[in-house]
């Protein structure tokens, strides 16, 4: 890290903050001390302009005496020995200096010699306050890089649940899908062929674009019929999906996939366990600036509710947490003979 | 061989069973006897017309391909079906027995029929193998979620919630419902490791209670305590069950 003060606008300030010392101190020479002008201006000029360039060189004892790697004890020690060091130093050159420039002057030599202790005292005071000031910034800007790492991190974090959340592509439905298509190269091979393209639209959506995250309500109203068109395939008259779509939510954003896994589970749970038709319905319309999506199938109250069901459902309400910051977007209703699950997306 | 080795495709989905018909055309000597769309008519099948052979997909709805098995008798030959299920694969590995992962070509078909051809005269190692695949099968589940029951020809499908306790009788258990009682041919052990522990508890070497079915729980004599359950009936508690009931209890 460099020193701070040498960037352009700090190094105006320190500059500003030694003329007002500088200032200070010719007044108290000349008003409490009662020193002619002429030497209060000399000695003004050459002390502190000797201090002002120590002021910036502390900076590598700070930055050398670090306090990671130091007990207090150490800390307090060092910086005791360097104070009175660079306090000497100070003192001692802007003595030598006033003596080669001065050399006849005996009532500023004298003056020099009265004020020496206390200029000295000064001096290691001087010091202490400029390391402090250094340890201040030093702690200042790793605090603020450690800010920034940790909120990059979460956001890693957050777009890597994100994405382990999103629905994963079902290989029984793959698997299950290409033999029936195998099937139907039999017999019917315009059917195969439609087939073979509604499934490749479908991985196209759920594999290529793992990446997105959200997508308007009528893209993700397509890949849901596509996945219905070619279980439709494999169950035939088993089940029949209706619709009830307000033109007006058609352009909402939702995430990607999200109703993908409660119509999975009306065709796992419902359809394929039943001996019945099963309906499944989706009705979605805005209300109270949410996008109200339903989706609804009656099934054979015989079955037991499955576990897998719930982890499904699980991912789907972590997710929309995630996203909008609401762990109650998901709800589940069951009732006489049938399945409800209503989604609430904020508009 | 004189007569023509008769068999049965048991799958759920018409598309499947048609591609096994159409395989099947080429071979003369195999006669397909019937073709059933689930576990039950499955069953039924098998026990009435004897076949020697039999194609069985292992993803059905109601009762699966391993829980029809189980309720054989005299399984014959078979050639396992299946799009995907890593429990499964890894059981036929472990057996030696053969499967086809669907979607399939007729060379892999004509592969497992060589082999299952084999297999036709040999009635007890096969039923041996499908033990063991059960039993693997049964090792891999997580928390079962329901039990098959088989009493002549009837099967029923018990929801795990409908069980209230079980006992132990020699080499089989008895399964407690409000709807009557069953024997299951599997150990106390099996239940005790296959029942969610937050639903059921082995309160004694020879006794699993369900927790919602317990009414109170008392000291019987000096040390030993017994449970009493909804219906009135008590059951004891040993030393080790009790310690079990105390962390749930408290």
């Amino acid at each position: 890290m460099n020193n701070p003060l040498l960037n352009k606008n700090n190094f105006f300030i320190y500059v500003l903050i030694w003329i007002i010392i500088s200032i200070f101190s010719y007044l108290f020479l000349t008003e409490a001390l009662d020193v002619n002008w002429q030497i209060s201006l000399i000695d003004t000029v050459v002390f502190n302009t000797i201090f002002f360039g120590f002021g910036l060189g502390f900076w590598y004892s700070a930055q050398f005496i670090s306090i990671e790697s130091n007990r207090i004890s150490q800390i307090i020690l060092k910086h005791s020995i360097a104070s009175v060091a660079a306090s000497a130093i100070w003192n001692i050159s802007g003595m030598i200096l006033i003596y080669l420039i001065f050399p006849d002057y005996k009532e500023y030599h004298n003056l020099l010699y009265r004020i020496l202790i206390w200029r000295f005292i000064l001096g290691v005071f001087f010091y202490c306050f400029m390391i402090f000031f250094y340890y201040l910034l030093i702690y200042y800007s790793s605090f603020q890089a450690k800010v920034i790492k940790e909120t990059e991190l979460n956001l890693l974090h957050q777009d890597a649940e994100l994405k382990a959340l999103k629905y994963q592509i079902n290989p029984h439905f793959i698997f299950n899908s290409l033999n029936s298509i195998s099937s139907l190269t039999l017999d019917n091979p315009s059917k195969a062929r439609e087939m073979i393209i509604k499934l490749s639209s479908f991985m196209r959506s759920t594999i290529v674009n793992s990446e997105l995250q959200k997508t308007p309500l009528s893209e993700e109203l397509k890949n849901i019929q596509l996945y219905l068109d070619i279980e439709k395939i494999r169950f035939e008259d088993k089940f029949h999906y209706v619709r009830n779509i307000n033109p007006c939510c058609l352009n909402v954003q939702v995430p990607h996939m999200v109703l993908q896994p409660l119509f999975e589970n009306a065709i796992k749970y419902g359809v394929y366990e039943s001996l019945d038709t099963v309906i499944i319905s989706l009705t979605c319309s805005c209300e109270n600036n949410y996008l109200k999506m339903v989706v609804e199938n009656n099934y054979d109250i015989e079955n037991p509710e499955p576990r897998g069901k719930q982890v499904g459902l699980a991912n789907i309400r972590k997710r929309l947490n995630l996203i909008y910051n609401q762990d109650n977007l998901l709800v589940t209703e069951k009732k006489d003979n049938f399945f409800r699950a209503i989604l609430y997306i904020p508009l | 061989m004189d007569n023509k080795i008769r068999t049965v495709i048991i799958d759920d989905e018409n598309l499947a069973r048609k591609i096994v018909k159409a395989y099947l055309k080429n071979y003369s000597d195999i006669e397909i006897i019937a073709e059933c769309t689930n576990g039950f008519e499955g069953i039924k099948v098998i026990n009435e017309q004897r076949p020697d052979m039999i194609f069985l997909d292992i993803q059905m709805p109601k009762l699966t391909g391993f829980e029809m098995l189980e309720l054989l008798d005299k399984p014959p030959v078979i050639i396992f079906t299946t799009a995907y299920d890593q429990y499964a694969l890894k059981a036929f590995e472990v057996n030696a027995v053969d499967y086809l992962l669907k979607p399939f070509s007729e060379d892999r078909f004509k592969e497992a029929i060589d082999k299952a051809i084999l297999h036709i005269g040999d009635k007890t190692s096969q039923k041996e193998k499908i033990e063991k695949i059960i039993q693997h099968f049964d090792d891999n589940i997580e928390y079962l979620e329901r039990i098959t029951n088989k009493s002549g020809s009837k099967i029923s499908i018990i929801p795990i919630d409908k069980v209230q306790w079980i006992e132990a009788q020699d080499d089989y258990v008895m399964i407690h419902t409000p709807e009557g009682k069953f024997l299951k041919q599997k150990t106390m052990k099996y239940y005790e490791d296959h029942l969610n522990p937050n639903d059921f508890i082995r309160i004694h070497r020879s006794y699993i209670v369900k927790l919602t079915e317990i009414k109170q729980i008392e000291l019987f004599e000096k040390e030993s305590y017994r449970v009493i359950l909804k219906d009135g009936r008590n059951l004891p508690v040993s030393k080790t069950g009790y310690v079990k009931i105390k962390e749930i209890f408290n």
